[in-house]
């Protein structure tokens, strides 16, 4: 099943086949786990914005750009990889397998025993007692589950210990994961998730447990190490500006705007200055548009060869009816003769 | 979730069939108002008229079947409003219309409302330029896209223009492979005969 499954990825459009980050993210593995276990792995880089990653319990390792993008340094990267591995090398996609089988079987079980137990006039009562029955083993599938996340995190945290990484930094991660939902939510007028009880169906602990055991082990190991945060930049150079753009369409305006600051920290560089503004432009209320103009003016300030930051300027001003405008969009056009929507934006400039 | 023919007519290509919903046959040379709107167009073929509409502003157009070669028409799409109907307000809303878009923001716009209702980051716009429709300035705009799960490559290409605050947009779609070539020509006579009604003139 597995293996069908790797054929249709192999062959999707979907894949990320830049080789430079194929083989950075397996080289962050390696360095991880170890050149003797990694060497099995298949990377497949799936081009889809949502924060995720999978293993297979055939080798196949699948991560999504959703969380190239979310993480901010080499070392949080290597914790997510980590635990993915974790449940690899524990076998979990098979024993869970093996386990579901066992508790469904046991439903198929209690279900013949209460269907005859009502047929023979059992009644109410041992119904009842089939069906906590039943919910309880859909519990268990789920908080084996669960349990097994919790293992794949500790493992994890042991090939930090012996990693060149800071095993920090994988709490790290968790606590923006939270600050991100509770941001989409507030932005989306819904209610705020509460991360102190785990819900019976949660297939993985709540964020904040996760956040807290994992700080917690990390400071007892009292250990420090590299995070490798250049290595990381210098990697996702090429690629962060368009995975920034993915979330942007995702309409989702305050989650994406708390994601901006956080991989900004105090520093706002200028591709993340110009997606700020591209996200605000696409908003498009009159303030956005002001704030877009600011923040495309700083980022050609930090970079001044950004001809879509001068595209995007333009497009704002004349939005907020300012003609200036014409100016940034004539700049642009200077820089990009060849641009394919020329012919659009020169009819905007009469 | 609340009316069963929305999500079914978002959960295929955007605009498939439901059972309940009654198709119809558009007979040549005539002339029809589509999308309940002023908007008018004179047909050089047949069509065959969607019973199930992508929203409330709009309706689709086959000659094949759905998914093999789509026209949608977008009659008005209004202020503050979105271009088809969501699949999950909560979970995945769609970006909404502005009257204060530049015509340049209009494919942007149909580019994120598509990356969200097919759950696909493969879709781009490749060509924008300028065209005069419904004897305004318009825009118009190809595009590509694959759905996740889906290898088809399918192209696009639309006409656009904003009347009084209102979107008006035609857009043609199908397969790359075969469909896309062979019924272009067929929507774009039906984009030159594109007209607008004037208010209380049926």
């Amino acid at each position: 099943m597995a293996d069908e499954g790797e054929r249709l990825l192999r062959d999707s459009k979907f894949l990320v086949n830049d080789p430079g980050l194929n083989h950075y993210v397996l080289g962050v593995l390696c360095k991880t786990v170890g050149d003797s276990r990694c060497g099995g792995v298949r990377l497949y880089i799936v081009r889809t914005a949502a924060f995720n990653a999978a293993m297979a319990p055939n080798g196949m390792l699948v991560v999504n750009t959703g969380l190239l993008l979310r993480m901010r340094n080499e070392a949080e990267l290597a914790a997510v990889l980590g635990h993915e591995f974790a449940h690899f090398e524990m076998r979990h996609s098979l024993n869970g397998f093996k386990q579901q089988r066992t508790a469904t079987d046991i439903f198929a079980w209690m279900g013949v025993a209460a269907a005859g137990a009502a047929y023979y006039g059992g009644g109410y009562g041992s119904v009842r007692s089939y069906q906590s029955a039943q919910i309880g083993a859909i519990g268990s599938i789920y908080a084996n589950d669960r349990a097994q996340e919790t293992q794949a995190d500790l493992l994890s945290m042991a090939y930090l210990k012996i990693s060149p990484y800071d095993p920090g930094c994988f709490a790290d991660i968790w606590e923006r994961v939270m600050g991100e939902a509770d941001a989409t939510a507030r932005g989306r007028k819904q209610r705020i998730a509460r991360y102190d009880r785990v819900s019976f169906f949660a297939s993985h602990p709540t964020e904040l447990a996760r956040a807290q055991y994992l700080r917690d082990i990390a400071l007892k190991m009292n250990k420090g190490g590299e995070d490798g945060s250049q290595r990381f930049r210098d990697a996702m150079a090429k690629w962060r500006g368009d995975f920034l753009l993915d979330q942007i369409k995702l309409n989702d305006f305050e989650g994406t705007d708390f994601l901006m600051g956080q991989l900004a920290a105090n520093q706002w560089t200028p591709d993340l200055l110009y997606s700020r503004a591209e996200l605000y432009r696409a908003r498009g209320n009159p303030r956005d548009l002001v704030s877009a103009i600011s923040f495309y003016r700083q980022a050609l300030e930090g970079d001044h060869n950004n001809a879509e930051a001068y595209r995007g300027l333009g497009l704002a001003q004349l939005r907020n009816r300012d003609p200036s405008g014409v100016e940034a969009l004539k700049t642009y056009l200077a820089m990009r003769p060849d641009a394919s929507d020329r012919a659009m934006i020169s009819t905007l400039l009469q | 979730m609340k009316n069963p023919i929305a999500t079914l007519v978002i959960g295929f290509a955007l605009f498939s069939t439901p059972a309940l919903a009654s198709n119809t046959l558009i007979p040549e040379k005539v002339s029809v108002a589509v999308a309940k709107s002023p908007l008018t167009v004179t047909l050089s073929r047949e069509w065959n008229k969607m019973g199930a509409r992508p929203g409330r502003k709009s309706e689709t157009w086959t000659i094949d079947g759905d998914g093999l070669n789509d026209v949608t028409f977008y009659g008005g799409i209004e202020n503050d409003t979105t271009l088809f109907r969501e699949i999950s307000k909560r979970s995945k809303p769609l970006p909404h219309f502005a009257s204060t878009m530049l015509l340049t923001d209009v494919p942007t716009l149909f580019e994120n409302s598509y990356s969200i209702a097919l759950d696909t980051q493969l879709i781009k716009i490749d060509t924008v330029e300028p065209i005069d429709f419904l004897g305004r300035k318009g825009v118009h705009f190809t595009y590509t896209f694959s759905r996740l799960n889906e290898e088809v490559r399918r192209k696009g290409e639309a006409s656009a223009t904003i009347v009084d605050g209102k979107l008006f947009m035609i857009t043609f779609e199908a397969p790359d492979v075969f469909y896309f070539q062979r019924d272009l020509p067929a929507y774009r006579a039906i984009v030159s005969t594109a007209t607008l009604a004037q208010p209380g003139v049926k």
